[in-house]
């Protein structure tokens, strides 16, 4: 490196007030001057984590987020070039600091997380989509999935009610989260754990569902005859209806 | 594209850009840091935008005085996403945006010392080469020199000269700083290397005290602005020129306007003539070709 010692600890000192805000003496600047690059710097920290976060914003409220964005800029040492990938990193901080117990909002990381997949979902890569026709039979066909999706188990069921009766909801969630194939925009499923399976073996074995029945009757208590047909038709439809399956196969 | 005037690709306008006639740049400007790795509605506007105008890129990230080492595993995503938008102008910010291993996603202005000089030069010179293409390095808007131990523009045009790359010149930028710094905005002009010159910036402002000034994007170009662009441009050979606007994006014909006040700026000094926004454009016209503007265009005077 051709930057001297002493030109390189100068850039740190405006760097670390930035992300701080707590006052230092830089050599050589103009007085009164310095505190915009502050507020110009947290402006935009703070711009993108109110974006991406509108529902942690409102449930904490101003002071609380302030906090939030505060500890997270000046100790989380944010790595991504690309800022519309900060946010990920805010909740990877937060969730490593346990920043939910301490302030005693439990459902923290499950909202933050839930909210960041919002993000992630939208803009993540193209994933190639199977060859598929629109006519076939659910049962003996095999499906094709749409690829663009996540799950994601939460204990806090934070996409379906307000953090305030969430939070005494603890248990197991687990949410699809998957992106339109006509309009890009995401949409959210809250999936019961049989669904789950469900939805994981289609993906994983991609077999026809027959193959999967005796495996879903096993792990559900359900007998295989109608009523478990009429209840997978009815979720295979479901998923069909929202683009999530495509519809059958080709090969 | 030289003498032609763009505007940045912008999500707020995406839509506009690509789908209405309210706005007809002739070329767009991508921030890459906002569109590498995306999928989905954004990767297909992008696609869009690639396919309907030509590109220039202008990066955010790539803090080239920073003293930690350049993120190299960026640079070469970047080379990619310039190679597949096939982009010939890439620009950056004569200042760094990362400090003790961290991002702080604005621009701090570099000391103006000999040190910093050798630092820089040496960077922009391995970035040029990885990029292999030229970097066009802007002139940014400051709000106090650090620690300087020489001028604004010894640091600049020495940079310039010994790294071989090329200048962005941000026309409100040199206006802002000469306000905020009190200097003679064309004497700072007239010293730069103006053949070293890839590329123009216009932009708005903000005063915020009564001796400072800035840099917003966010509003309407200035009379004096426009007025020190075209001191400026009698002075060189054609090159792009793009209205930088960030936000602020309600009234589209008063961006439609600005568009057209720079093109009849430039028609005056350049010969240059502008199609109508739909198709690809190529580059500048010969010499001698008459320019005419393109019919339904509204000319202002501000």
């Amino acid at each position: 490196m051709k930057l001297h010692e002493d030109t390189a600890r100068i850039q740190d000192l405006l760097g670390e007030y930035c992300r701080t805000g707590e006052d230092t003496e830089i050599p050589g600047v103009t007085p009164g001057r310095v505190h915009h690059y502050r507020r110009l710097v947290y402006n935009v920290v703070r711009d993108t984590m109110d974006s991406a976060y509108p529902i942690t914003l409102a449930a904490l409220g101003e002071e609380h987020w302030d906090l939030l964005v505060q500890d997270f800029f000046s100790s989380g040492i944010p790595q991504t070039p690309q800022i519309w990938k900060l946010p990920f990193e805010f909740y990877r901080y937060h969730a490593s600091q346990e920043t939910g117990s301490r302030i005693r909002k439990p459902y923290l990381e499950d909202l933050l997380y839930f909210e960041w997949l919002e993000i992630e979902v939208h803009t993540m890569p193209d994933r190639p989509y199977p060859d598929f026709r629109k006519h076939g039979n659910i049962f003996n066909d095999r499906l094709a999935i749409n690829p663009e999706y996540e799950i994601i188990r939460l204990e806090y069921p934070v996409h379906l009610h307000a953090v305030k009766e969430a939070t005494d909801l603890k248990g197991d969630y687990f949410v699809l989260i998957f992106r339109s194939p006509e309009t890009g925009y995401v949409q959210f499923l809250n999936l019961s754990v049989l669904n789950t399976y469900i939805f994981t073996r289609l993906v994983e074995d991609g077999v026809p569902l027959n193959e999967l029945k005796g495996d879903i009757a096993s792990v559900s208590g359900i007998e295989s005859g109608k009523y478990l047909d009429d209840a997978l038709e009815k979720f295979i439809g479901d998923l069909m209806k929202k683009k999530l399956i495509l519809g059958f196969l080709k090969n | 594209m030289e003498g032609k005037v763009g505007i940045g690709l912008r999500r707020d306008i995406a839509d506009v850009i690509l789908k209405s006639k309210e706005l007809s740049p002739d070329f767009l400007e991508i921030v890459p840091e906002n569109w590498m790795g995306i999928g989905g509605q954004w990767n297909r506007i992008r696609k869009a935008a690639v396919e309907k105008y030509p590109i220039t890129c202008h990066g955010l990230s790539l803090s080239i005085g920073s003293a930690e080492e350049l993120d190299w595993n960026f640079i070469r995503d970047l080379k990619s996403f310039l190679d597949e938008n096939n982009v010939r102008i890439f620009s950056e910010h004569l200042s760094y945006t990362k400090s003790q291993n961290a991002h702080l996603y604005d621009l701090l202005p570099i000391p103006f010392r000999r040190d910093a000089v050798d630092h820089v030069v040496d960077r922009i010179k391995r970035v040029q080469e990885t990029l292999e293409r030229p970097l066009a390095i802007e002139n940014v808007s400051y709000y106090t020199p650090v620690a300087a131990e020489m001028t604004e523009i010894e640091f600049i045009s020495e940079i310039v000269e010994r790294a071989d790359c090329k200048l962005l010149l941000d026309v409100n930028n040199v206006y802002v700083n000469a306000f905020n710094h009190k200097y003679d905005a064309k004497e700072y002009i007239g010293k730069l290397p103006l053949d070293k010159v890839e590329y123009i910036h216009m932009a708005g402002h903000e005063q915020v005290e009564p001796d400072l000034i800035i840099d917003t994007h966010g509003q309407p170009i200035i009379d004096p602005v426009y007025d020190l662009f075209e001191w400026t441009i009698q002075r060189m050979d054609p090159v792009p020129v793009l209205l930088e606007r960030d936000y602020n994006f309600d009234e589209l014909d008063q961006l439609q306007s600005e568009l057209a006040h720079l093109k009849s700026i430039i028609k005056k000094h350049w010969k240059v003539s502008y199609e109508s926004s739909t198709g690809k454009i190529s580059s500048a016209e010969p010499s001698g070709v008459s320019s005419a503007e393109p019919s339904g265009v509204h000319v202002t005077t501000k």
